[in-house]
């Protein structure tokens, strides 16, 4: 990255980071000029400006390039799930926690969306109060660069050397965020990680929502996805071809470009999971015992 | 006391409630369901969550997050369902966190028959997870009262061992209805043996020591202690790594703190093994009560039999096996799981037998049968397909 926002980024990056890292794990594990240090310290920021401390939240991490570079970073309680399970881990730690406690999910697209998509749309099914960040790279890039469902059509991957071909989930009319809608889930977002400070007031406000928000989050993988579907490992190029892609707008046709904003915020809308399960818990115990 | 006359889904139930079980998630499964309407019914009445999963895999993955939440959790399946488990068993074991499963053992593989008894997860039940590197701790109760007490049992150990425990059952165990001794108070709670410890919590944040010890907390979040809380390789403050220094000190503390514990956990019951046994029929679950009535007719007919019934049966108990005998295991499957273990453990000299079947009970006088043709020197019975022998 170059420019003037780069070096007050970098500032901001260490404060940030270094308020809630565990110093062996700063500045993590993503490669060089990889966006994911960028979407960490999104996700940092917002923590941040909500005036949360390190007692506030429980943070969790899934399994790929996210979770590498999340898993055991938070300073204060962490766990890090299996792949794409961690939505059903939450949903338990959620009913034992403290409600006050914020629970915060970093996971991957591959994570969220496919192998572990189940148990998201259960959990947007029952409003679980957590805030999942999905750091979305565009397909399987940890294990090498292989094509996901959000990894553009036509894009030259590891498997789909002639072009990605399969029908995915944010193009041809689809919406991922639609089907979590439709279970659902009461704050919905989508950014990329090049967006300046949006990012961090969705984060915000899905931090807040006592139920299941989820916030997509996408950046640009410079080893795989740039080098392998953009041709080209020079981050100015992959940033602009970011930027280009990139609309402002969550209701713009998705066919060639990334729709951004608030897809759905419904916060306060549903019952939250827990608490209702302690309601209903309560209500059986005053009942009296049935035995 | 509570006296009942009830399944071992209840009892299972309320052994699981009686230990500080505060958590139940499962599947509907046949022949487990009844646990699961059990606990639905009976945890709100105490404060607790009983959580219906959107399958088995998601079920014990949300026991282990209450777990680390700090709840006392457990899952209940057959095993269709018990497969889904490698995944959420493993992370229980690498990360250390206690949690109960029981397994109600049906006729497999797959779908098999839904409610009919079998014994096919005996090996699977000690795999349960990929990549090796741990011991764990199974329990096979053989009767409704045996469930109730060794539910409450897998608490326990899985409490002061920080680790998954398993109750594998089968479904005669679980639909069966028996008489049930429930305690009522604290001093009837112990009388009747049974122990029970509460929830502590690790202080963080410096993860386990690379040492055998028990009785040291669990991690539990939201108590502010910096705890991590992962499956991956740790160093001594929980961080992940590669290296194979770290990874060995993990396996190591994975398996040595159960083995070398032993005394904790090994259970079993024995007939006439003091009395001179030429053969000796082994078997646990179900079938073992057909062997005990097997050992006591044989003996009244003069034959020189003993019975051996692991209550345990991991870690393996080889020293039930030191006496050179012929041995004769009596399964619920038809390809000799237990056989082979027996095999591995008896001392040299001994011959080793199987005889299995799945679905149904094998009857005292089919066993007496076999016990007679071994003692002859014969082959075990072969009747054309049907062949029990191994
Ligand atoms: S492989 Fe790609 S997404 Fe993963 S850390 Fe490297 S640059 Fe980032």
């Amino acid at each position: 990255m170059n420019g003037m926002a780069g070096v007050l980024r970098r500032g901001e990056m260490r404060d940030v980071m270094e308020k809630y890292v565990r110093p062996e794990k700063n500045p993590g594990t993503a490669c060089s000029g990889c966006g994911l240090r960028l979407a960490h310290r999104k996700v940092l920021e917002a923590i941040d400006e909500l005036g949360l401390g390190l007692g506030d939240v429980v943070w969790g991490t899934g399994i790929g390039c996210s979770g590498r570079q999340t898993f055991v970073t938070w300073k204060g309680d962490t766990f890090a799930g299996t792949h794409g399970r961690v939505y059903a881990m939450a949903t338990g730690l959620r009913l034992a926690l403290p409600p006050e406690k914020r629970l915060i999910l970093t996971v991957g697209d591959g994570d969220a969306f496919t192998i572990g998509f189940l148990h998201l749309l259960n959990c947007a099914r029952r409003n679980v109060d957590m805030t999942v960040v999905v750091f979305d790279n565009l397909g399987y890039q940890s294990t090498g660069g292989q094509y996901g469902v959000t990894t553009p059509l036509g894009s030259r991957t590891d498997s789909s050397p002639y072009g990605a071909w399969e029908p995915n989930w944010t193009q041809g009319g689809f919406d991922v965020l639609r089907i979590l809608k439709e279970a659902g889930a009461t704050f919905l977002a989508r950014h990329t990680v090049l967006q300046g400070h949006e990012p961090v007031e969705s984060l915000k406000r899905a931090i807040r929502n006592r139920g299941l928000s989820l916030v997509q989050l996408i950046y640009p993988c410079v080893t795989h996805y740039g080098a392998q579907a953009l041709g080209t490992r020079d981050l100015a190029k992959i940033y602009d071809w970011f930027r280009d892609r990139t609309v402002e707008s969550i209701d713009a046709d998705s066919s060639d470009s990334f729709t951004t904003g608030i897809f759905h915020d419904a916060v306060g809308s549903r019952p939250e999971f827990a608490a209702s399960m302690r309601e209903f818990v309560a209500s059986v115990q005053k009942e009296g015992n049935h035995g | 006391m509570k006296r009942t006359f009830d399944t071992g889904n209840a009892a299972i139930t309320e052994g699981a409630i009686l230990a500080g079980c505060r958590l139940f998630s499962g599947y509907p499964i046949t022949p487990a369901t009844e646990i699961a309407e059990n606990m639905s019914r009976r945890l709100p009445q105490v404060g607790g969550f009983y959580l219906q999963a959107e399958d088995e895999n998601a079920a014990l993955h949300i026991c282990n997050g209450g777990s680390i939440g700090g709840l006392k959790a457990m899952t209940a399946t057959s095993g269709p369902g018990f497969i889904l488990f490698a995944d959420p068993f493993g992370w229980a074991v690498s990360s250390e966190i206690p949690v109960v499963i029981v397994n109600s053992q049906r006729v497999g593989p797959v779908s098999g028959i839904t409610g009919a008894p079998g014994q096919g997860e005996f090996y699977f039940s000690r795999y349960l997870t990929h990549g090796g590197n741990y011991e764990t701790i199974v329990l096979a109760p053989n009767s409704v009262q045996e469930a109730f007490c060794l539910t409450v049992r897998a608490f326990y150990l899985a409490e002061r061992f920080r680790t998954p425990v398993t109750v594998l059952a089968d479904q005669m165990v679980t639909d069966g209805w028996e008489t049930l001794i429930i305690p009522e108070t604290d001093e009837e709670f112990r009388g009747m043996g049974l122990e029970s410890v509460p929830r502590r919590i690790h202080p963080g944040p410096e993860f386990y020591p690379a040492s055998d010890a028990i009785d040291i907390p669990p991690v539990v979040l939201g108590h502010n202690t910096g705890a991590a809380c992962s499956d991956w390789t740790p160093t001594d403050r929980g961080h992940d790594t590669e290296d194979v220094t770290w990874q060995h000190k993990h396996a190591w503390r994975l398996i040595h703190k159960i083995r070398n514990h032993r005394e904790l956990i090994d259970e079993s019951e024995t007939w006439f093994l003091e009395d001179d046994p030429e053969i000796i029929l082994v078997a646990y679950g179900t079938p073992s009560r057909v062997v005990q009535s097997a050992v006591r007719a044989a003996r009244k007919e003069g034959l020189k039999v003993g019975g051996i019934r692991p209550i345990s049966l991991w870690p393996f108990q080889d020293a039930l096996f030191s006496r050179k005998a012929s041995y004769l295991t009596v399964e619920l499957n038809w390809d000799g799981q237990l056989v082979r273990e027996v095999q591995r453990a008896a001392a040299p000299g001994s011959s080793v037998h199987f005889w299995g079947r799945c679905g149904e009970l094998p009857s005292v006088r089919e066993l007496l049968a076999a016990v007679r043709r071994l003692k002859e020197g014969k082959a075990l019975e072969r009747d054309g397909w049907r062949t029990e022998a191994w």
